[in-house]
């Protein structure tokens, strides 16, 4: 069962049953004389009100890969151990990230965004972190972290045996011998505990102390990705989304990382609480110009995407996949950085725009080739490829307004001559432009510049009448000079 | 004592006298034009800080006046945040802003249009921004000029020139009003004495009142009879 952090804390506790027997309990649990062990009318009895939850495996093991993909993002080495541990090979890892510090507080990062909390532990050999990870031993909180096998042996040597599972099947045995520590069981004679408890658990122990090679099974990494989480609730704002995103977005990173691929790609697909009728759920295409595995920049991109969608319906699910990805490139590491950044951050600048604010109020310049105005001035979506990134010649002789007008604006008449806020006087010959015939768009104009009292110019036409009409001439106000 | 007070400005770059302009911090880009730069601390636009332009309304030769430093800067991409009108791609080119440079951003709301603006800044990949904006609170101001001073991108906000009399973090400040054949710039804030006489500048280039097309029509109006021989050649 999966219960998010800021969901309401139980008054009365709650436990999880496993088999009708309380497999945990939390501390109002305990308070109220639940143990663990206790059957479930024990409970009952005892604390009515407390929340029962039963235990389901297969949603634990889920959440188990889930977690160790994520991981896969510091190290490919990652391996799924008994009793709810994640072993990881990070020997590797460690000059990349930054020392074993820095990476254990990456990992915890990412632990917190899938949403368990976990124990952190390292050892110079598997078998030993997983002890020191599975210790409640008071006096290691806060010492997980051992770097050198001398030291892993000492701290080792104090950790009560029922630490190794293979020993707790010998536990009232070993009790009658008068052990406590692993370093009591080490110090009996080997012959005879292979004799009395078989080989496993001196092997272990071998293992742990880095005696014995460790062989692990690695997870393997399946060929896509897809991955699915049910909401705690249902949720009416998209944004309220963001932290169950962010949970299958670092599971795509580490997925993506592990096999050195980068995301161009990606389909959310946001399933609808079920009502009378079947709804669709509503998918959201997230296409990446600049191919990227970066947990940060996917993560705004999703908020602004999620931001600007309107759900039609509760949604109670979400599903990610990668739907086009290709090989990452190792950044080009140049002496001397650019200032303003690299040609690739611009491009998510300008993703992140777009996702923002749509693509068609992000526009680069593409002028065609016409004579009308407002033809020549084509801007196009930055996202657009169907015009060549390679623009026309533009004709660099031609004097223009730095502004045009959307639409022109007719302007009124005083004593014939056109007025804009003072009366206008025509200070250049007129340029007359006609085109369009060819497509339905005829425009017949005579362009004048025009000066205002105040000084300022304007570029105003004269509409040229069909032969038929012998009205006044009509002026437009098509441009400013900027 | 005395030596010490006649070099005053000498003891730290950022120390100036009320009389004289400030020595820049950063970097510069020079305004193209001699008798404004002559004005502005450093000697020409300032980058990485907010620069304000106050306007009656555009096409008073705001661009004619950017467009030096906006060719100066043109290696990176330019962008344009909520232009007044539609800028003419035509235009540019004439004025030798490369045109594939130039970046349009339209944001329906005001939020998104600061909010562009921000990220703009922040990944300073561009050279310059230049962001028109009708009503700003002196927050988001702020708020612009601490992401400018992270950045080397040239940031001009274009205001209208009511704003003059408010407050604002800009450490530059200029009123352009139309005049002659070129505008008048009336500084409102520097790092120096207040100049209390407006500064005429002449633009380049005037386009406006030398028609090209003019001129070819001029030459060209003597009618052309068909079959008939140049003067010249004949003698």
């Amino acid at each position: 069962m999966f219960r998010p952090r800021w969901s309401r804390k139980p008054e009365n506790g709650c436990v999880v049953l496993d088999r009708d027997t309380v497999f945990i309990a939390d501390r109002g649990a305990r308070e109220a004389g639940v143990c663990v062990g206790m059957k479930r009318g024990g409970v009952l009895t005892l604390s009515p009100d407390t929340l029962m939850f039963e235990r389901e495996l297969s949603r634990e093991n889920d959440l188990m890969r889930e977690a160790a993909f994520s991981l896969m993002k510091f190290s490919p080495m990652v391996a799924l151990c008994d009793e709810e541990t994640i072993v990881i090979d990070v020997t590797a890892s460690l000059r990349l990230f930054g020392g074993i510090v820095r990476l254990c507080h990456q990992m915890r990062d990412i632990v917190d965004a899938i949403g368990v909390t976990a124990r952190l532990s390292t050892a110079p050999t598997g078998q030993g972190a997983w002890l020191l990870a599975k210790s409640t031993y008071s006096i290691h909180q806060g010492k997980r972290r051992v770097l050198k096998m001398a030291s892993l042996e000492r701290k080792l040597g104090t950790l009560p045996f029922q630490a190794a599972p293979e020993v707790r099947a010998f536990m009232d045995w070993f009790t009658g011998l008068g052990c406590k520590t692993l370093n009591d069981i080490r110090r009996l004679p080997r012959a005879g505990l292979k004799k009395r408890c078989g080989v496993a658990l001196l092997d272990s122990l071998d293992r742990a102390y880095g005696l014995a090679p460790e062989l692990y099974e690695w997870l393997a990494v399946p060929p896509a990705f897809s991955a699915r989480i049910e909401l705690p609730d249902r949720i009416e704002h998209a944004e309220a989304m963001l932290f169950s995103a962010r949970r299958l977005i670092v599971q795509l990173c580490g997925w993506l990382s592990a096999q050195q691929l980068a995301l161009t790609h990606a389909t959310l697909t946001l399933e609808h609480e079920r009502g009378r009728d079947a709804i669709d759920p509503t998918v959201i295409q997230i296409a990446l110009a600049e191919p990227t595995w970066h947990e940060e920049h996917l993560l705004r991109l999703f908020k602004e995407r999620l931001g600007r969608t309107e759900l039609v319906a509760p949604v109670i699910a979400m599903r990610l996949s990668a739907a086009k990805i290709q090989p990452a490139e190792p950044p080009t590491e140049t002496l001397f950085p650019e200032p303003g950044g690299s040609p690739e951050d611009h491009n998510r600048l300008l993703e992140l725009l777009v996702a923002r604010l749509g693509a068609e109020n992000v526009l680069r310049a593409a002028p065609s080739s016409d004579y009308r105005p407002e033809q020549a001035n084509r801007w196009i979506s930055v996202t657009d490829t169907t015009h060549p990134q390679k623009l026309e010649a533009v004709p660099s002789d031609l004097p223009r307004p730095a502004w045009l007008l959307e639409t022109p604006l007719q302007l009124m008449m005083k004593s014939h001559r056109p007025f804009y806020g003072s009366s206008l006087k025509l200070v250049s010959p007129a340029e007359r432009i006609e085109a369009g015939w060819f497509d339905g768009n005829l425009t017949s104009r005579d362009y004048f510049v025009a000066q205002a009292s105040d000084q300022s110019c304007y570029w105003i036409y004269r509409e040229r009448p069909g032969s038929a009409e012998a009205e006044d001439p009509r002026w437009f106000l098509h441009g400013l000079f900027g | 004592m005395s030596a010490l007070l006649k070099n005053v400005e000498d003891i730290h770059p950022a120390l100036w006298r009320g009389s004289q302009l400030a020595r820049s911090q950063g970097q510069t880009v020079d305004t193209g034009y001699a008798m404004l730069s002559a004005e502005l601390p450093g000697g020409g636009w300032p980058l990485g800080t907010l620069i304000e332009l106050l306007v009656q309304q555009p096409g008073v030769g705001e661009v004619r006046l950017l467009r030096p430093a906006l060719a100066a800067v043109s290696k990176r991409p330019i962008a344009f945040v909520q232009p007044p009108h539609s800028p003419n791609a035509l235009a540019f080119a004439y004025l030798g802003v490369p045109l594939d440079k130039l970046l349009q951003v339209r944001a329906s709301k005001l939020a998104d249009a600061l909010w562009s603006a921000e990220q703009i800044l922040k990944t300073g990949s561009c050279g310059a921004l230049v962001f028109w904006q009708q009503y700003a609170r002196t927050e988001s101001l702020r708020r612009l000029h601490m992401a400018a001073q992270s950045s080397e991108t040239l940031f001009l906000m274009v205001r209208p020139l009511a704003s003059a009399a408010d407050s604002s973090p800009a450490t530059l400040r200029l009123c352009v009003r139309p005049a002659g054949d070129g505008i008048a710039v009336d500084i409102i804030k520097r790092k120096g004495p207040i100049r209390a006489e407006r500064l005429s500048v002449t633009l380049q280039p005037s386009p406006v009142l030398l028609s090209p097309h003019a001129r070819v029509r001029r030459h060209t109006s003597t009618p052309v009879v068909a079959g008939s021989v140049p003067s010249t050649l004949v003698a």
